[in-house]
């Protein structure tokens, strides 16, 4: 793996952010293990990004702590209502005191009802309302659930017909050099052993834009490539290097060749060489007229 | 209540796992502005952002068994549920998309009331940093920081190859963190 090219292609900036698909940040995190760079690059992009943040910091309003930590406590608290039944056994003797001393204290009496009554009514709405908040928190919960993974089935979808148009558009390209008659297209047969193999090359005299079909290339070993020449006048010219693989049967740009009687490919170290290496050339053609 | 004494981010992840109220206490005074800041910045709104707050405080506590060190930052995790949470709020508001990105783009200082009265925070700094991007820097910055578009999202909304979005991007974050220096 190219690490520099990695780290500047922007995907550990989507992984912080985390923006990126479970199966794309896997890759990421794999990348992260496997290269110290690209794990001090992602150390520092936290970093950068935190500092960033904390620039923009705001202090909250002084209640939401007490607030938080107060639905912190009713969550942990199972059974909230414990101390309970010693209020009504005391409003119980109470009672039965008030009752003793006859009926002179009776408005006092049914004050003290009055009271009892609405401990017992806030206490049941005050349980009612406990159950509401259970309920709804379970279903609230549910319907976050359903929007992430409605969230997640629409992301996989717009990923989908973005890949889809991307090979739409490289296919509509690839149609139109077919169909320009401006382009001239030059087979190069296979030289010497490696007779039988063949490449193809399609090349615009006037827009200068040159194409390759290598689809009968062997694919080459990891460390070397492929690269195209131009001979000019017998001269060769580097029309640029290009990749096999999932490639092979699509065509590939290269290098804008401005002139050129002769085309060939060599195989030669990974990025290219100066100059060709020529036991190593594996096909070539002239360009007609 | 304010905790007279500092944790390493590991004792803080292990405080919460073992659900020590005092050591969350201890993360909300030392992170909720920070957080804070990222939602009123996203919703613009200072009873929406309360609320979404409050929501990822409940949810760190409660979820920090899923939270994995040696996949990034603890800040950076906590970040991420901020922005989702603010996010999932303004979609649930029926904001639309190109509204979010028409208020950063009228505006990338959003939210200049209420702004942080903590020590750490230097406001001459962060008038230095902002100063030294170009307006477009900041807005890449926080269409990515902030709004939670990726690349291929901000190249749409600016109407600039991706590419292009890479290189600025990048060269903002260098920028950036060249300027988090002088601070």
């Amino acid at each position: 793996m190219d690490v520099q090219r990695y780290i500047s292609s922007g995907i550990i900036e989507n992984h912080i952010t985390g923006l990126l698909s479970e199966s794309e940040s896997r890759e990421v995190l794999s990348a992260i293990q496997q290269h110290p760079e690209v794990k001090a690059a992602a150390d520092a992009l936290q970093v950068d990004m935190e500092r960033y943040i904390q620039l923009w910091a705001a202090k909250p309003p002084a209640g939401i702590k007490r607030q938080l930590m107060d639905r912190l406590h009713k969550n942990e608290a199972e059974d909230p209502i414990t101390a309970e039944p010693e209020t009504f056994t005391a409003n119980t003797n109470d009672d039965t005191f008030s009752e003793d001393t006859g009926s002179g204290l009776g408005l006092n009496l049914s004050q003290l009802q009055i009271w009892q009554y609405s401990a017992a009514a806030a206490i049941v709405l005050l349980l009612g309302s406990v159950v509401m908040n259970i309920v709804t928190y379970g279903n609230s919960g549910n319907y976050q659930q359903q929007v992430v993974s409605l969230q997640a089935d629409q992301a996989s979808l717009l990923a989908e017909r973005d890949a889809l148009k991307e090979q739409l558009d490289f296919a509509q390209k690839e149609n139109g050099v077919m169909k320009d008659p401006s382009f001239k297209w030059v087979r190069m047969p296979g030289v010497g052993k490696h007779s039988g193999i063949v490449a193809t090359i399609c090349w615009n005299p006037q827009s200068k834009e040159t194409f390759i079909l290598a689809q009968a290339l062997p694919e080459p070993p990891a460390d070397k490539q492929y690269q195209l020449w131009a001979i000019v006048n017998g001269k060769p010219i580097d029309a640029g290097v290009f990749e096999l693989g999932s490639k092979a049967h699509t065509v590939q740009k290269v290098k804008a060749v401005d002139n050129a009687q002769v085309f060939a490919v060599t195989l030669e170290k990974k990025g290219g060489s100066p100059s060709p290496t020529l036991e190593q050339m594996f096909v070539a053609g002239k360009v007609a007229g | 209540m304010e905790s007279a004494f500092t944790y390493t981010e590991s004792e803080l992840v292990q405080g919460l796992k073992a659900k020590d109220q005092k050591v969350f206490g201890y993360l909300y005074d030392r992170y909720s502005p920070a957080l804070y800041g990222v939602a009123l910045k996203v919703l613009n709104d200072e009873s929406n952002a309360n609320d979404v707050l409050q929501e990822v405080f409940l949810k760190i506590w409660r979820n920090i068994d899923r939270y994995d060190e040696s996949k990034g930052r603890l800040f950076t995790w906590m970040l991420n549920i901020t922005r989702n949470s603010a996010i999932d709020t303004l979609r649930s508001k029926a904001h639309k998309m190109d509204q979010k990105i028409q208020d950063i783009g009228d505006d990338v200082h959003l939210y200049t009331g209420n702004l942080t009265v903590l020590p750490s925070v230097d406001h001459l700094g962060l008038s230095k940093v902002l100063e030294k991007l170009t307006k477009e820097q900041r807005i890449i910055i926080d269409l990515a920081y902030y709004k939670g578009c990726t690349q291929e999202e901000i190249s749409k909304v600016l109407e600039i190859p991706l590419g292009t979005v890479k290189t600025r991007m990048r060269n903002a974050i260098i920028q950036l963190r060249n300027l988090l220096k002088l601070v």
